[in-house]
């Protein structure tokens, strides 16, 4: 039934979604690239879905140029789309913003709690989690009155309620805020796919929801990997998995429990994906001898946990499109450029240091 | 010739010529040692020049290889995250202390890297994702910032040893090409003017001799002579019968 309406508010914004996901770079496109000798062969063969980006770059850019760039197009598409979505798909997609919000703030907070000159950051800030108080952040200069004033008029304010008090900002680690603070927000999108009047029932709920179920999942994977030896406590770690996913709640208090890479493989053996995973990867049994194998410059064949997530992201986001009436594909299509900048700059990097045994690294969905 | 070639300004009496046999003795033992010093400290110069080019070379993979980290690390966690890490490092683990090591009497300093032990900074950055990825790239790092340590003690040493090498090849080539010959040439001078005297000395000698023994002759002539007279004399006043003017005394003046 949803679908009979769905084209008459968002028929628009979909069409123009599926066809920038036409002109994502392919496979044929990917392995042209491989074959460059220097980077401005790669702005060359980049130049039929970057042309007017790239071209005011200098001759053979900087990497970070040439990603930055690319960002900018992803931006500016974005901000297209967001200026002609109306009703739900507007409140989606400034959801879909509030991830980069977190990492800007994050930013912020750890240059507020440093005295820096706040104002250099706004620069490094990533485009898409721009909001327009986010330059009055720069204005606090100690943590109580960020927190008191400034924090309470973004949009994330709700992330920090009840959760997380100045006092925190100041003692606790930035990234444990940040996770947290993402924790919130994963949560919060899920809730909402789940809940809204135009929203949940349609199929953007149910993709939305195995999207979020799946970055839930990956996110504790990730944090329970990366904080053995540190000094992260146990406590603290569960704190920061997502209340929701495939993992939810059984795969996530063993993971909490989880000492070594072994207890994570055996929190997560009841989710068939996850245990592929950690099958492929070669961490099952050798216990930690390679948590990843993505560098180091040996054994490059085998690829790492990070890689198959994103693989499997990927995945997601490709069978996304073929879903009709939904918000989702705005999710997918963001997730898909992201990678494909992610590509380029690896690409570019590989060429650029003339390290080409590795260039094939790159996930490629199309 | 000994008045040729440098000479030091001494006079040439035995004193200085002893002065100056001890002095190139003394020279001549300088230029031996320094000549081995020399001899010691290039032999360590050309291992140092060796390991310094190992070292290059492997800075140059092992930079390479940390390189590349960063670039993986740039594509795992998917942005940049250079200041936070900034941010979050509050002391250094990696640290360098120098030792001095004494190669025959040069302090060439050494660097030795360590790391402190304990609680590391930005253990939790790309907590979300990356992280693993992040504490490779730190580990890389760290060896590659080892082996800067290592090039940047042999670098300090060989530019130390290759200055000390200068000054003490200067110093055995002055006393080689320089000290040596001025004391030899200056002990031939004091030779050759102790000679020139010598023979002046000698010819003195003979000289007075000579006339001593012409003057001796010519007084024993006189005294021969003179004891004719007295004999004659003697004679002659048996016979002689003395002027009776008296002037026998007075001689005869002859115009």
């Amino acid at each position: 039934m949803e679908g009979v309406f769905y084209n008459v508010n968002f028929g628009y914004i979909e069409g123009i979604v599926r066809g920038y996901r036409n002109a994502l770079l392919t496979g044929q496109n990917y392995s042209n690239l491989t074959q460059c000798e220097t980077i401005d062969d790669v702005k060359l063969q980049l130049s039929p879905a970057y042309g007017d980006f790239l071209a005011a770059l200098p001759p053979n850019p900087s990497t970070s140029a040439l990603a930055n760039k690319t960002t900018d197009k992803l931006v500016a598409e974005f901000r297209y789309i967001q200026a002609n979505a109306t009703g739900t798909l507007s409140k989606f997609m400034e959801y879909l913003t509030y991830g980069y919000m977190i990492d800007n703030v994050a930013l912020l907070i750890t240059g507020t709690l440093h005295e820096r000159d706040t104002r250099e950051l706004l620069e490094r800030c990533h485009p898409l989690g721009w909001f327009e108080t986010m330059p009055v952040l720069c204005v606090a200069t100690n943590i109580e009155e960020l927190y008191n004033s400034v924090l309470i008029e973004t949009p994330l304010a709700p992330y920090f309620k009840g959760s997380l008090s100045h006092q925190d900002l100041d003692e606790l680690n930035i990234e444990i805020i940040r996770n947290t603070l993402y924790k919130n927000y994963l949560e919060d999108f899920y809730e909402w796919c789940n809940s809204e009047a135009g929203v949940a029932g349609t199929p953007t709920a149910e993709v939305m929801s195995e999207v979020l179920e799946f970055e839930a999942d990956r996110r504790s994977i990730n944090i329970t990997l990366n904080s053995f030896g540190t000094e992260l406590s146990k406590a603290e770690r569960k704190k920061l998995y997502p209340n929701f996913g495939r993992l939810h709640p059984e795969g996530t208090l063993m993971l909490s429990r989880a000492d070594d890479v072994e207890g994570v493989r055996i929190a997560v053996d009841g989710v068939s994906d996850y245990k592929n995973f950690f099958d492929q990867t070669g961490l099952s049994g050798s216990g930690g001898a390679g948590v990843s194998n993505m560098a180091g410059g040996m054994g490059g064949e085998t690829k790492s946990l990070e890689d198959m997530f994103y693989q499997k992201e990927m995945e997601i986001s490709k069978l996304a499109f073929t879903r009709q009436f939904t918000h989702s594909v705005v999710y997918a299509w963001v997730k898909l450029r992201e990678q494909e900048i992610r590509n380029i700059t690896w690409i570019a990097e590989c060429i650029a240091q003339n390290q080409k045994e590795r260039i094939g690294n790159y996930i490629s969905v199309f | 010739m000994s008045g040729s070639g440098a000479r030091e300004p001494v006079f040439p009496t035995r004193q200085s010529l002893q002065v100056m046999k001890s002095k190139l003795k003394g020279a001549q033992i300088g230029h031996d040692l320094l000549k081995r010093k020399s001899e010691a400290l290039t032999k360590r110069f050309r291992e140092i020049t060796r390991r310094i080019d190992e070292a290059k070379r492997k800075m140059g993979r092992v930079m390479q290889i940390a390189a590349f980290s960063l670039a993986e690390v740039t594509y795992a966690v998917g942005g940049d995250i250079g200041y936070q890490i900034q941010e979050s490092a509050k002391q250094a683990r990696f640290r360098v202390r120098t030792k001095q090591e004494n190669v025959s009497g040069v302090f060439l300093p050494q660097f030795e890297s360590f790391t402190v032990e304990g609680k590391d900074d930005f253990g939790l950055t790309g907590l979300g994702k990356g992280g693993q990825q992040v504490q490779r790239c730190r580990e890389t790092y760290a060896r590659a910032v080892e082996t800067l340590v290592e090039l940047a003690s042999l670098q300090t040493a060989f530019v130390i040893l290759d200055e000390v090498i200068k000054v003490v090849n200067r110093r055995v080539n002055a006393i080689e090409h320089v000290i040596i010959p001025r004391t030899e040439n200056t002990i031939r001078y004091i030779n050759s003017e102790l000679d020139e005297l010598d023979r002046e000395e000698f010819y003195r000698l003979k000289k007075v001799s000579g006339k001593k023994e012409r003057d001796a002759a010519a007084a024993e002539v006189e005294r021969t002579k003179k004891e004719d007279q007295k004999s004659q004399s003697q004679n002659d006043e048996d016979v002689e019968t003395h002027d009776v003017l008296g002037d026998q005394d007075n001689e005869d003046v002859i115009f």
